[in-house]
């Protein structure tokens, strides 16, 4: 019996005690993952390593009523003890007739390496560091990781929904800042996800090179002299922000209380021409189903501009009458534009290359105010010093249609494939 | 449940083995409508070991002792494969070690039906009680970490962590229809039942709640810029967490923090001093009591700042062999799969003498802020805060709400404008401290009068 019919047989016994108990609907899902990881500290390998995990997450419907349970322990005494408390804490739930669990899905998925190359980690170490002490010997990397992660995962419904998957991917990350004599950097990150790592050097993959090299030019900053409104140049880890913003505006939290600001616009422009954003749930890292039991197709979700869609799962379509749209934990990308990075630079008249925004959560209404950090002045398309305890403040929602210029060069993530964004009416101060 | 250490421990070189449990629960309930009903229970046995300068770690979901076993000559094999990078001089780890029990014992938990039945009370009451709400958020949940550990320095130790929390969120339309909301957060050491989260104790806080809402519908946008805010409570816990504490983690002062240069010099006005409680503050266990790490090291509290002097940061075992000095009981893992990084534990800002009520009656033009959504450190003592309630001071007096704007500046040029200090406490513990892994904390702090930046036109 291999790993994977282990798992279903242990999906189904527990979907089976489930029924038995007396759910009228339930979902069974068995995960079983394991970890290689190799891992830097302060400029020097430090540490390795391996991680088994295994979860069974139990979803169970009664009269309406839902609750839902993790654990990792799969031996039979466990199960049906979690299951009769799963029972308990179903039975004592407000009745809502939005609950339900996926019917029908059917999917076999395997991707990516099922092994870890430990061989290859290392050597991706070691490109890391080697690259970082001949290139940017200012650099600290105070955590780098190099990973390999494998997941088989067995779901099950009542609805006879059927999903499994085994997947692997390969990850790295690098965090640190850059130092001379007492000066020292901001601290700066990047990393991401693919199913191979071995056709480019370390660098080369996620940003991380031009996260290193950039950092190093950050050393020596200064505030800006006065306010004033300009541009941006926000690189692709700041844009995650303005994406993970507008992804929550269309999803179950905000569409059930009331406080997305797109509940009625789908049709609509809320966004510059420009902006093209669409998923990609195929690529590596990415669960290629979703929690409650659907395989997510593609999902367009801004076209010139245009909001298209919005994203309610399940419960939070049935609740709202709104059309379900599966999405998974990650996975989207924004259309490339035709001119190139530099170009939107060098046409910013006053304002900043921002490489990462520290802020709080922005306001529901799209508000924000953040600190610009590991960021360049620009004046006259010029790219000048590095800056420190600078803030920016504006609008989401107002920033999404104050676009002027995106990107041709994107950074692939592998949770992410995004450009360089050029944004106007930004409050520096 | 208990862990002896096997005998084979010792010969692994220097080596840890924990069991680790961790359980939580969490209830989301929209409108009326539950919209989360989760309850998470994992565990498993790691084990981690040093040797010839190189650190190899494993972990299992399994808990028995062959899987112990197993797992611990794993992480040998590990550290050995690390090797590979070249011979290296190991550092000499402090050797302090610990054995005892320490376990929270509150009050029997409550039932499922119970909570489920207070919150859709508490939804009702909210309703009923209070006028143009838009939505109504309620969540709560609790926390439970126990940790079984050996060491091959002899340590054998039990230590739990639990903390509970409740978060009421009204959300209503602004005077440009755009949503507005705020959010009141309770939390305490134990488990929901230790968590006083009834109608009578919370009617006070959701009826200043509400009232603060309704002015920030009417809110207008910060002046951005330098002001002289005065930071309420609740987030000089945050500045002592983000601004100065993450700089004052040993592996940031080695990762190049401007901290690292700083030590015995001026980093704050005398009006300030700032420790990482270990397990008590003032006679009284603190919300997450850590009387040993997970390394086995004997907990203490680290004074990080004395009447405004940088004296000391805090450490793990390495970090201590790095800089010469002795460990502190820091070294924390969040996760049954996590090894130990340097955590902070309850980091605290020490009260003073002034009233509040003084402290903004000597404000000309500035702000008080008093609610904070999150914040995040800098290797530069650069901070960032976000602020989700101030409201404008005019000759003394507080006057419109602001918008949601951001607080930021350089940790030590804020706390060194320090210039009062007040005679109260706020200590939380609902939040978790990102790097690498999460981990569960406390903060607590006074009001402080200080000059810093607010974001806003």
């Amino acid at each position: 019996m291999d790993d994977h019919t282990s798992l279903r047989d242990s999906a189904e016994q527990a979907l089976a005690w489930m029924k038995s108990a007396g759910f009228d609907h339930a979902q069974a899902g068995v995960s079983q993952s394991a970890m290689t990881e190799l891992n830097i500290t302060l400029n020097e390998p430090s540490l390795m390593r391996s991680t088994e995990l295994r979860k069974l997450s139990l979803v169970g419907l009664l009269d309406g009523r839902r609750a839902a349970t993790e654990l990792g322990a799969l031996d039979e005494a466990s199960v049906r003890e979690a299951i009769a408390q799963l029972f308990m804490a179903a039975r004592s739930a407000p009745q809502d007739a939005a609950n339900a669990v996926s019917c029908g899905q059917q999917a076999q998925i395997e991707r990516g390496p099922a092994e870890a190359d430990a061989g290859l980690l290392a050597d991706k170490v070691a490109e890391l560091l080697q690259f970082r002490a001949q290139e940017t010997p200012r650099m600290m990397i105070e955590e780098g990781t190099a990973s390999h992660q494998r997941q088989d995962t067995h779901l099950l419904t009542t609805g006879g929904s059927e999903l499994r998957c085994r997947r692997g991917w390969y990850e790295m990350t690098a965090f640190g800042s850059a130092h001379e004599g007492a000066s020292t950097s901001s601290f700066n990150v990047a990393g991401g996800t693919s199913a191979e790592l071995a056709s480019r050097p370390a660098p080369d993959w996620f940003g991380i090179g031009d996260m290193l090299r950039d950092t190093s030019q950050q050393v020596d900053t200064r505030p800006l002299d006065r306010k004033f409104v300009g541009e941006v140049v926000l690189t692709p880890p700041a844009v995650e922000d303005l994406l993970g913003w507008l992804l929550g505006q269309l999803s179950d939290t905000a569409l059930i209380s009331g406080s997305s600001l797109y509940r009625e616009r789908v049709g609509q422009i809320v966004a510059a021409p420009s902006l093209g954003l669409r998923s990609r749930f195929e690529v590596p890292g990415v669960a290629p189903f979703t929690a409650d039991g659907f395989v997510p197709g593609s999902v367009e979700l801004l076209r010139d501009g245009r909001l298209l869609t919005l994203l309610p799962s399940l419960y939070g379509s049935r609740r709202t009458g709104l059309p379900h749209v599966p999405v998974a934990e990650g996975g989207w990308e924004i259309s490339p534009g035709e001119r190139s990075r530099g170009d939107l630079v060098a046409s910013v008249a006053r304002g900043a290359v921002v490489g990462r925004l520290s802020m709080g959560m922005p306001a529901a209404n799209g508000d924000f105010s953040g600190v610009i950090k590991n960021s360049f002045l620009v004046e006259s398309g010029v790219v000048g010093t590095a800056l420190s305890e600078v803030m920016i403040s504006g609008n989401i929602a107002r920033m999404l249609q104050d676009l002027r210029a995106v990107s041709r060069e994107r950074i692939d993530t592998g949770a992410t494939l995004l450009p360089w964004l050029q944004i106007g009416g930004l409050h520096f101060s | 449940m208990s862990l002896q250490a096997p005998p084979w421990l010792a010969g692994l070189g220097y080596s840890e083995l924990r069991r680790h449990e961790l359980r939580k629960s969490r209830m989301m309930m929209v409108d009326g409508s539950l919209t989360q009903n989760v309850r998470v229970s994992e565990g498993g046995t790691s084990a981690r070991v040093y040797r010839d300068g190189y650190w190899g770690f494993a972990s299992t979901p399994a808990t028995s002792a062959a899987a112990a076993e197993k797992v611990a000559h794993r992480a040998g094999q590990n550290a050995q494969a690390m090797s590979r990078f070249g011979a290296r001089a190991a550092y000499s780890l402090p050797e302090g070690h610990y054995r005892g029990e320490h376990v929270f014992r509150g009050k029997s938990t409550l039932a499922q039906q119970e909570i489920v039945d207070r919150l859709a009370a508490l939804h009702a009451w909210c309703q009923q009680r209070y006028h143009g709400l838009k939505s109504t958020r309620l969540v709560v949940g609790d926390e439970h970490h126990s940790k079984w550990l050996s060491t091959s320095h002899g340590g054998e130790s039990l230590a739990s962590i639990q903390r509970a929390l409740c978060q009421v969120t009204f959300i209503a339309e602004g005077a440009d229809g755009a949503p507005v909301e705020l959010t009141e957060t309770l939390s305490s050491k134990g488990h929901l039942a230790d968590l006083d989260w009834s109608l009578e104790s919370l009617a006070p806080r959701l009826d200043e709640l509400h009232t603060h809402l309704m002015a920030k519908c009417q809110a207008v946008a910060a002046e951005g810029g330098l002001h002289t805010v005065v930071l309420a409570p609740p987030l000089a816990g945050m500045l002592a967490h983000e601004a100065m504490g993450h700089p004052c983690e040993a592996d940031i002062v080695l990762g190049g923090a401007v901290t690292g240069g700083l030590l015995g010099q001026r980093v704050g006005s005398e009006l300030v001093t700032m420790l990482d409680v270990a397990h008590t503050f003032e006679g009284a266990e603190t919300m997450i009591p850590v009387y040993v790490d997970d390394e086995g090291t004997p907990a203490r509290d680290a004074v990080l700042i004395r009447g405004g002097l940088l004296t000391e940061f805090m450490n793990s075992r390495e970090t201590a062999a790095r800089l010469g000095v002795t460990a502190t009981g820091n070294a924390r893992a969040y996760a049954p799969s996590d090894e130990p990084l340097v955590r902070m534990r309850n980091t605290v800002i020490l009260p003073g003498t002034t009233a509040l009520s003084d402290m903004i009656a000597g404000v000309d033009n500035g702000y008080l802020l008093m609610k904070t959504a999150n914040g995040q450190a800098d290797s530069t003592t650069e901070f960032m805060f976000g602020i989700s309630l101030a409201y404008e001071i005019r000759d003394g007096r507080l006057g419109r709400a602001i918008r949601d704007t951001t607080l930021s500046g350089s940790a030590i040029k804020v706390l060194q404008s320090v210039d009062a200090v007040s005679d109260d406490m706020h200590w939380s513990c609902s939040g978790y401290c990102g790097k690498k892994q999460p981990m569960v904390v406390s903060m607590g702090g006074p009001a402080l009068r200080a000059r810093a930046h607010l974001g806003g036109q």
